[in-house]
């Protein structure tokens, strides 16, 4: 009980460093989640009426924040301005604002050297171009050095003291070492003020903004200019901004623009058009050869031996990491150095143009991935064949049955009892299948007239990374986020659709 | 469709009851989670016990300065540093990574607080890394004379400068000395022994690489086209694309007549246009200092020579690599003291230099380089200009890739092409914004 208690507080000590950092660093969402997460492990193990959700509160904790989070996360996103552009946090960004820096006009830089006291504190000793010298210190007012005013140590050849009083001189690779800690000093009393810049340079150095928390405005001291945030942007009365920007929510302006893009004028029907077309024959044609070789390998007419060392050879494109075998096949489908036009040409003297006819490159994408899907169809039938009773097919046989009959009427009904629905899982993987569309010939070739760059094998997820990764200026996280909730939606509705057939093959399953 | 939920639920609860099966022992097992969290207090008791001993001399720890940098340069850039370590005590950490991995990491880490102090790169990642708010700005101060004006003018970006340039690169004219003997100087002289090469049977007689803008760029500016307009002062101006320029599309026109002859084909990308070259079957590659080691270890008979002149000398892009400073770093002023103390020495740079092979941009140690390649290639870059920095070059990219493939594979005229290419663009600009 007392370990309990004790592993709940450890947990939540923990939790609420976490939540703390993140809400440092402006991760509100995070903190959000990681918040209700705690909040419910509590409730669950506080209140004795919930103990049997205790055992399913890691599985919950976990779904929480692997699914539910990053969902809700993208959805999120989707109404926010999150770009290469907008990639800040508003903390984050007035953090890196406020480094700036200004020298006022008129203002000297200073050569230092920098003196240090057993205690610890630091004197600079300061050269003007016009060689005159100062000595700075923190909290006292900058004064010009005169001989015999300062108790100073010897000078060295460039008339720099080796010592000030009790502090000693910082050697340069001493200087170097402290250079952070330095830096962050103000030497004198305000407003004239001394800042160390670099190793050879100090000035009185301002900061250039402040930030006001309570009437959220930046103000610009050197120009007394008011800067005020719009849309994630300090921005002044006439139009000036100050880097950088940071991210807000800016409602539903991103699917606003994907509305209004010439993007969507244009090549988009013929992307959509292609995309189901690949998804449906990407599964016909993996599926087709998958069941077919399961079918000459489920013949028990082959020894065991022989079947079962084929069809791990005939796995092997599924164990290849798929980034290798794509680009390997884009490699051999090359027209120049290829190996498969170059055994074309010398067998049939053809040089299909595999990768830059619209249709010959539609074509290789749907061959390099029959190559990569046939494996896991070739898997799921041989399980699935293997569950079909047998007494079917000898009641059948007696019927007079010949294969053709037997394969039509009882084999693929049957099967697609079980495969269906992972058939439809297929196509849903398919529609969204961009490494190979990507990997192979980066979408091309390139469509001509088109208000947006595209190509013609482009499907919908790879069109939708041009127009939000290779766009205007950089990655555009927010805008991303809106189209995949768009191509979410749109192949749920698909898959929803195809669902139905699943049922219809369940009722033709029971009527065998 | 009931039956599927509930399916999906039950799944959800076998999940469920696995993770439990992990959890579960670690909650038996109560003392091991607590272990790591017990650390917690003790790191607690030192800072309290601390004050009261109030020792004159604090012991301080080394400052460890981390350094992220592309795989080819992070292992020359560790070796170098060991010296500012002897010298200063300062450690140096790199973490080589891929190049691209090196600015998409930064862009998390850094706002996070985990990024480096340091990251390894091109100059044309100051506009996209700067908008964003990760690098800051350095100060090179007396150093600057010190460099090549171009590698430091690469790396500024309105007034300040983000980066020291360590390298600089360009393209140039590569050619095969036993299959051409003389260098052209002009596209016409080009032009005839093209003629000439496919009269005598050689295949290829320019490898130029499909979908790729920048390699065409020399020949774009050769016949007087841009990407965008310059202000007096040398920034650049977004709003002015010369994509569809006069220059621009003469261009386009002469690599269409070109792949029309047959002395530029299409389907030719990285692997395939070095094999080609290496194998001898190529007459002339336009290409840059990254192919020198893998020709050399071929064996191919290769020189190097400026890009021919068009209406106009060819003015390749020039891209600088460089060292650049974490925004969100603790150790502003000593990454800017490394970079400027130590990466700006003659002993570092002629190191560098050794390590890498390519053209320094520290003044001292670049005018001693007596590599006849390097010299080849830095008047190939007479005229070079550094690539834009500026995010929207992004929309170069995305659109000059897919044109010149558009008129290599003869799928589109070249005017319109190049004019469709310049409306994506300010379609692209105009919807970033």
């Amino acid at each position: 009980m007392i370990i309990n208690y004790l592993c709940l507080a450890i947990i939540d000590a923990f939790a609420l460093w976490f939540v703390q950092q993140t809400l440092f660093d402006g991760v509100w969402f995070l903190a959000g989640t990681i918040t209700i997460i705690t909040v419910g492990i509590n409730i669950i193990f506080l209140k004795r009426d919930l103990f049997p959700l205790r055992w399913l509160s890691p599985g919950l904790a976990l779904m929480l924040l692997m699914v539910i989070f990053p969902l809700a996360y993208t959805i999120y996103t989707a109404f926010t301005n999150y770009s290469d552009v907008h990639l800040l946090t508003k903390q984050q960004a007035i953090r890196i604002i406020e480094q700036a820096n200004y020298l006022p006009e008129g203002a000297v830089t200073y050569k230092w050297s920098a003196y240090r006291n057993p205690s610890g504190e630091y004197i600079l000793w300061l050269t003007s171009e016009d060689e005159d010298n100062y000595i700075a210190r923190r909290g006292d007012a900058i004064q010009e050095y005169q001989p015999g005013t300062v108790d100073v140590g010897a000078l060295d050849e460039d008339g720099v003291p080796i010592s000030i009083e009790d502090s000693e001189r910082l050697s340069r690779v001493e200087s170097v070492q402290h250079i952070n800690e330095l830096s962050q000093l103000e030497f004198g009393i305000p407003p004239d003020i001394i800042v160390i810049s670099t190793l050879d340079k100090a000035a009185s150095f301002q900061q250039k903004y402040h930030y006001d928390s309570d009437l959220d405005i930046v103000r610009d001291d050197e120009t007394g200019v008011i800067y005020e945030p719009i849309e994630g942007t300090f921005t002044s009365a006439d139009s000036g901004t100050i880097r950088p920007s940071y991210r807000v929510p800016i409602g539903w302006d991103n699917f606003l623009r994907l509305y209004r893009s010439p993007a969507l004028q244009g090549p988009l029907i013929r992307v959509f058009l292609w995309t189901i077309a690949f998804a449906l024959l990407a599964v016909l044609t993996t599926f087709v050869l998958g069941l077919f070789l399961s079918l000459i390998f489920n013949d028990p007419l082959l020894p065991v031996q022989i079947r079962k060392l084929i069809r791990s050879f005939l796995l092997i494109p599924y164990a290849i990491p798929f980034f290798l075998s794509v680009l390997t096949w884009r490699g051999m489908l090359n027209p120049h150095v290829g190996v498969v036009n170059r055994i074309l040409e010398t067998t049939i003297s053809a040089s299909p143009p595999w990768l830059s006819d619209p249709w010959w490159a539609k074509g290789a994408v749907l061959l390099v991935n029959l190559w990569l899907g046939f494996p896991y169809m070739m898997l799921i039938t041989t399980g699935a064949l293997q569950s079909i009773p047998h007494e079917i097919y000898d009641a059948a046989q007696v019927d007079g049955a010949n294969t053709w009959n037997r394969f039509w009427r009882i084999t693929l009904p049957l099967l697609l009892v079980s495969v269906g629905p992972l058939l439809v899982f297929s196509f849903a993987f398919n529609f969204n299948n961009f490494n190979v569309i990507y990997l192979l010939n980066n979408g091309g070739p390139p469509m001509p007239e088109t208000p947006s760059p595209v190509g013609h094998t482009d499907i919908l997820i790879s069109y939708s990374f041009r127009l939000a990764f290779e766009g205007g200026r950089g990655g555009d996280y927010g805008y991303a986020a809106a189209i995949s909730i768009i191509i979410f939606l749109v192949l749920s509705a698909i898959t929803l659709y195809q669902f139905r057939f699943a049922r219809y093959w369940e009722e033709v399953s029971e009527n065998v | 469709m009931k039956k599927g939920i509930l399916f999906t639920l039950i799944g959800l609860i076998i999940l469920c009851m696995l993770g439990l099966g992990a959890c579960g022992g670690v909650e038996t097992e109560a003392p091991a989670p607590t272990e790591p969290v017990a650390v917690e207090p003790p790191t607690d008791i030192p800072v309290a016990e601390e004050p009261p001993t109030e020792e004159p001399v604090v012991e301080e720890p080394a400052p460890v300065l981390t350094i992220w940098a592309d795989t080819l340069f992070a292992p020359i850039i560790e070796e170098i540093s060991r010296d500012f370590t002897a010298e200063y005590g300062v450690e140096v950490v790199v973490q080589p990574m891929g190049m691209d991995d090196v600015r998409e990491q930064m862009k998390t880490a850094a706002p996070a607080g985990e990024g480096p102090d340091i990251i390894e790169g091109p100059h044309d990642w100051v506009g996209t890394l700067l908008e964003a708010g990760v690098i800051a700005p350095i100060d090179l101060g007396d150093k600057e004379s010190l460099l090549l004006p171009a590698a430091v003018q690469a790396f500024t970006y309105e007034g300040n400068v983000y980066g020291l340039g360590l390298i600089n690169e360009n393209v140039a004219m590569f050619r095969n000395l036993d299959i051409v003997p003389e260098a052209p100087t002009t596209w016409d002289e080009f032009l005839t022994m093209a003629d000439e090469l496919e009269a005598e049977g050689v295949e290829y007689r320019l490898l130029l690489q499909q979908g790729d803008a920048y390699h065409f760029f020399p020949i774009q500016t050769s016949f007087g086209g841009y990407v965008f307009g310059q202000n007096p002062d040398g920034s650049y101006i977004p709003d002015d694309v010369g994509i569809d320029s006069e220059g621009s599309i003469a261009a386009a026109v002469w690599l269409d007549e070109m792949v029309k002859a047959g002395h530029i084909k299409a389907e030719i990308d990285f692997d395939t246009a070095r094999a080609l070259f290496t194998e001898g079957q190529a007459a002339f590659y336009l290409t840059g200092p990254w192919n020198l080691e893998f020709f050399q270890e071929t064996g191919v008979n290769y020189v190097i020579s400026p890009i021919p002149a068009g209406t106009e000398p060819a003015k390749p892009f020039t891209g600088v690599r460089g060292l650049m400073v974490n925004a969100f770093s603790d150790q502003l002023a000593l990454a800017q003291t490394f970079l400027t103390e130590f990466w700006t020495t003659e002993a570092a740079i002629q190191q560098y230099y050794e390590a890498t092979q390519k053209p320094v941009t520290l003044l001292s140690v670049r005018e001693t380089i007596e590599n006849p390649d390097l010299a080849a290639l830095g008047e190939a870059g007479l005229y070079a200009m550094p690539m834009p920095a500026i995010p929207e070059m992004s929309a170069f990219w995305a659109t000059m890739g897919d044109t010149i493939t558009l008129i290599l594979q003869q799928q589109a005229d070249p005017t319109e092409a190049f004019q469709n290419a310049a409306e994506q663009m300010r379609n692209l600009i105009a919807e970033g914004q």
